[in-house]
C-alpha cells in the first residue's frame, strides 16, 4: 500500500549537506519533523498504547517531556508519532472538539470504531495537504476486547492486533510481527483474529524492550516513554525512563 | 620567529560572500548546525596604512563557519619575514596555504641572497600565486612591511591576482562600511601614532557595522627599528 | 578486466586515491542511481591545554542518518606517543587521515631521531587536507606535547588550522563549546581539566542527538600519554524483557538435510567475540 512516507523521508533533515552537488536551491516546505515513536498491542480485554517523549529538530531535542498520547474517551486513546508536532497538536485540537460535539448530539460517548472512523475521515479531508501525522488509535471495542486501529498520512484504516509509527517503526515492528504475530515461528499458535495472546504484564514489558531496544539505535527516540493501559475501568498511564543520549 | 608555533599556525579566511552565506543559513532550519562541508569563511575586516617611516597592520579576530564562530580570537596578520606582514581574508584554508607557500619562498630567497627581503618581493610572490591560480583560491590579502628601499609599504592583492601599491589598503566584507570614513580621515604622511588611531578607529567602525567581523583588534607596527605587536581584547 | 591488466594496475597503484571509477559512477548517478552514503560520526570531539599538558575528550557514538551505526567507536587516534589526534566528518577519513599521517611521522621520527613536534604533524595534515579541496571530510582536534610544551589544535577539512586554548568540533561542539566559553580558565590542574573536558562531552552526549554513549579521554604531559577509554559511562542499556525472549529448537522448521563429513576438520583459533552491548 503506497503511503506518503517518502515525503518523511524527504523532511527528515538528516541527509547529508547539499553543499556537494552546486548551489542550494531553497523551496518553500511547511513540514518540520519533530520524529519520534508510537506503538500499540490489544490483548483479549486491555489495549496497550505507548509513545516516547522526545522532540526534535535535526540533531537537537527541543523537549524530553511532549507526550504523543492524546485521551479521547475513557476507552480510546489517540498516539501520533513520526510527526509534525504542530499537525499533531491541530489534529488533537479538533479531534477533541469533534468529540465535544458528538456528545451533545447523540448524548453517549463514540465508540473506539466511531472514533477511528473520525479519525481517519480527518486525514482524508486534507487528502493534498496532509497532516504530517502518523495515528495509532488503540482502546476497547463494544465488546470489551482490546482493539488497535491503524492510519497512513491520507487517512487509510485497519484494524489490527499490534502497530507501531514513527521514527523506530523499522526497528520495532519486525520484532511485533515475530514476538505477537508468531510470524517465522511455524511450531508456535498464531494468535487469535482480534487480539494477542499474551497477558497485560507480558505486553507491556515488551513496549518496555521494544522502546528500550529502538532507543539505542534510534536517534530520535529517547528521554521517557508514556505507557497507557487500557481497560473496563479506564486508561492507566505509566512513565517508563528511556536514555537521555 | 618563524619556527614558533603561533606564528606559525593562526589564521582564517575572509570570505566576501560570506554575508550572504550567513544571511543563507539563518534563512534555513537548523541555525545551530556546524556544517563542515562549508569551507571555514572569514567575513573579515583588514587594513594596513603606511606612515612616515613604517606600516600599521590591522585586523579583527573573528572566524566564522556560516552563523557559527569558529575562532574569536584567530590572528589573521600572518608573518611573511622579519619585517613584511599579510593580512588574510577570504577562504582561510587557502590563504594559509598562500602564506605558507610565500613564507617558504622567502626564506629561500633570503638564504640565496643573504640579504633582507623587500616587502614589493613577497607582495609579487603572493599576487603570483593568486594569478596562476586563480580559478582554485577564493581570498584576498594586503602585503605590508618595512625594507631599506623603500621604507614602509602597503600592497593590495585583490583575487585574481591584481596588485597595487597603495597609502593605505583594507579589504574583507567589513571595508565597505567604511571606505567613505577612511577617504575622509585619511592624511598623507602620517606620525606612527596617528597612523595607529587611524587603523584603530576605523576596525572599530567597521566591527560595529559588520555581523561578520568582530572580536579584538590585533594590530602589528612595522618600522626600522622592528615589529610591535599588541591586542585589544573584547571589543565586540 | 583481464587478470593480466588487473595485476598491472595493481602494479602501478602505488598508493593515493583510485579514480578508475568516478567517471562510471558519475553516469551512473546521472542516471538516477542513489550514491551510498558514508558514515558520518555525527560527534562530539574537545580538547583543551592546562598547565602541563592536554586532555582531549569524545563521545562514542557513530551515526548513519537517524540510526546509530556504532555505540562504542574510538575517536581519539593515535599519532604519536606524544600525539593525538581527534576526528569527526566522515568516520574513514578520519581514521585514514590520521593513520596516514601517523606513520609519516613515526618514519620522520626515526629519521631524525628527535620526539615528533605537533606542528609536523600539522603541516602534513593541512596540506594533505588542502590538496583535497575539503573531499575528504575530516574535521579533526590535534594535541600533544613536545619540545615547546604543550598545544592543541584545530584542523577543519579545506585544511585550514586554528591555534587555541579549548576546541570543539563536530555536530555537538557547540554545546561542549557552551561549557568551555563559560567555565575555561588558564593554568587549571590536569584533573580539573579532566573534570572541565568530561562535561563538555558529556554536554554533547546529552543535547546533540549526533552524539552519545560514552565518555573517552585522553591526557597528554611532558612525561608520556594516558588514554582513558570509557572514563565515563553514563549511558548503560536500563531494561530488557525478564527472562529474555527464547525460541524452541524446530521454531524454524528443516526442509531437508544432509551431512557430508569433512575430510579435515576445521578449528577456529582466536578471533573476538562481537560486541552486542555498549
Amino acid at each position: 500500500m503506497e503511503t506518503m512516507s517518502r515525503d518523511v523521508a524527504a523532511m527528515s533533515g538528516y541527509g547529508a549537506s547539499s553543499a556537494a552537488a552546486g548551489p542550494t536551491m531553497h523551496q518553500w516546505s511547511p513540514y518540520v519533523m519533530n520524529s519520534g515513536t508510537v506503538m500499540a498491542i490489544c490483548g483479549k480485554d486491555f489495549a496497550v498504547i505507548a509513545g516516547d517523549t522526545r522532540m526534535s529538530v535535526g540533531y537537537q531535542i527541543q523537549s524530553r517531556n511532549v507526550g504523543k498520547l492524546l485521551k479521547v474517551t475513557d476507552k480510546a486513546v489517540l498516539g501520533t508519532g513520526g510527526h509534525c508536532q504542530a499537525d499533531t497538536l491541530n489534529l488533537q485540537k479538533l479531534l477533541r472538539a469533534r468529540m465535544v460535539q458528538y456528545e451533545h448530539q447523540n448524548g453517549k460517548t463514540p465508540k473506539t470504531s466511531a472514533v477511528a472512523q473520525l479519525v481517519s475521515q480527518m486525514l482524508y479531508g486534507r487528502r493534498f495537504f496532509p497532516l504530517l501525522t502518523k495515528n495509532i488509535v488503540a482502546g476497547l471495542d463494544e465488546d470489551g476486547v482490546g482493539c488497535v486501529y491503524t492510519f497512513d498520512v491520507v487517512g487509510c484504516l485497519e484494524r489490527v492486533r499490534v502497530a507501531c509509527d514513527g521514527s523506530a517503526e523499522e526497528l520495532i515492528q519486525p520484532v511485533l510481527d515475530n514476538l505477537l504475530e508468531r510470524q517465522h515461528q511455524q511450531d508456535k499458535p498464531k494468535p487469535p483474529p482480534l487480539h494477542v495472546d499474551l497477558s497485560r504484564e507480558d505486553v507491556v514489558n515488551i513496549v518496555k524492550d521494544a522502546f528500550t531496544s529502538a532507543g539505542e539505535r534510534d536517534i530520535t527516540t529517547g528521554d521517557h516513554v508514556d505507557i497507557w493501559v487500557i481497560d473496563a475501568s479506564g486508561v492507566h498511564q505509566e512513565k517508563f525512563d528511556l536514555k537521555y543520549d | 620567529m618563524f619556527g614558533m608555533a603561533n606564528d606559525f599556525t593562526h589564521r582564517e579566511i575572509m570570505d566576501p560572500m560570506s554575508v550572504m552565506h550567513t544571511a543563507r543559513q539563518l534563512g534555513s532550519a537548523s541555525i545551530c548546525d556546524v556544517d563542515l562541508s562549508q569551507p571555514v569563511s572569514l567575513g573579515t575586516s583588514i587594513m594596513a596604512v603606511e606612515f612616515d617611516g613604517g606600516v600599521v597592520c590591522g585586523a579583527d579576530s573573528r572566524t566564522s563557519t556560516g552563523s557559527y564562530i569558529a575562532n574569536r580570537v584567530s590572528d589573521k596578520i600572518t608573518a611573511l619575514d622579519e619585517q613584511i606582514y599579510t593580512m588574510r581574508s577570504g577562504s582561510a584554508a587557502d590563504t594559509q596555504a598562500v602564506s605558507d607557500y610565500v613564507r617558504y619562498y622567502l626564506d629561500m630567497h633570503r638564504n640565496q641572497t643573504q640579504k633582507p627581503t623587500a616587502v614589493k618581493t613577497a607582495a609579487k610572490l603572493v599576487s603570483m600565486l593568486l594569478y596562476e591560480n586563480k580559478s582554485m583560491l577564493m581570498g584576498e590579502m594586503i602585503v605590508a612591511g618595512w625594507d631599506a628601499h623603500n621604507g614602509g609599504q602597503v600592497y593590495k592583492c585583490a583575487m585574481g591576482g591584481s596588485l597595487i601599491r597603495r597609502p593605505y589598503s583594507t579589504g574583507g566584507s567589513g571595508s565597505i562600511f567604511i571606505a567613505a570614513h577612511c577617504e575622509h580621515t585619511f592624511r598623507p604622511g602620517m606620525t606612527r601614532q596617528q597612523a595607529i588611531d587611524f587603523v584603530d578607529n576605523a576596525l572599530r567602525l567597521a566591527m560595529a557595522s559588520d555581523g561578520s567581523s568582530g572580536g579584538s583588534v590585533r594590530k602589528v607596527v612595522i618600522d626600522a627599528s622592528g615589529v610591535e605587536r599588541t591586542y585589544t581584547g573584547g571589543v565586540f | 578486466m583481464s587478470t593480466a591488466s588487473i595485476a598491472q594496475a595493481l602494479n602501478e597503484q602505488r598508493g593515493g586515491f583510485d579514480f578508475e571509477l568516478a567517471k562510471r559512477n558519475a553516469a551512473l548517478e546521472g542516471a538516477g542511481m542513489k550514491v551510498p552514503r558514508a558514515t558520518k560520526t555525527g560527534t562530539t570531539i574537545v580538547g583543551m591545554v592546562y598547565k602541563d599538558g592536554v586532555v582531549l575528550g569524545a563521545d562514542t557514538r557513530s551515526t548513519q542518518g537517524p540510526t546509530v551505526a556504532d555505540k562504542n567507536c574510538q575517536k581519539i587516534h593515535y599519532i604519536a606517543d606524544n600525539i593525538w589526534c581527534c576526528g569527526a566528518g566522515t568516520a574513514a577519513d578520519t581514521e585514514f587521515t590520521t593513520a596516514l599521517i601517523s606513520s609519516k611521522v613515526e618514519l620522520h621520527r626515526m629519521a631524525t631521531g628527535k620526539q615528533p613536534r605537533l606542528v609536523t604533524a600539522l603541516t602534513m595534515l593541512k596540506r594533505l587536507l588542502f590538496r583535497y579541496q575539503g573531499h575528504v571530510g575530516a574535521a579533526l582536534i590535534l594535541g600533544g606535547v613536545d619540545c615547546n610544551g604543550p598545544a592543541l589544535y584545530q584542523v577543519y577539512p579545506h585544511g585550514s588550522t586554528d591555534y587555541l586554548p579549548y576546541v570543539t568540533m563536530g555536530s555537538g561542539s557547540v554545546n561542549a563549546m557552551a561549557i568551555f566559553e563559560s567555565e575555561y580558565k588558564d593554568g587549571l590542574t590536569q584533573e580539573e581539566a579532566m573534570k572541565l573536558v568530561h562535561k563538555a562531552v558529556l554536554s554533547g552526549i546529552f543535547n546533540d542527538l549526533g552524539s552519545g554513549s560514552n565518555v573517552d579521554l585522553c591526557v597528554i604531559t611532558r612525561e608520556g600519554h594516558t588514554l582513558h577509554r570509557g572514563y565515563d559511562q553514563p549511558n548503560p542499556r536500563r531494561f530488557r524483557y525478564p527472562g529474555g525472549f527464547t525460541y524452541t529448537n524446530g521454531t524454524t522448521p528443516t526442509l531437508s538435510s544432509s551431512f557430508t563429513p569433512s575430510r579435515t576438520p576445521a578449528a577456529v583459533v582466536g578471533g573476538a567475540g562481537m560486541e552486542v552491548d555498549a
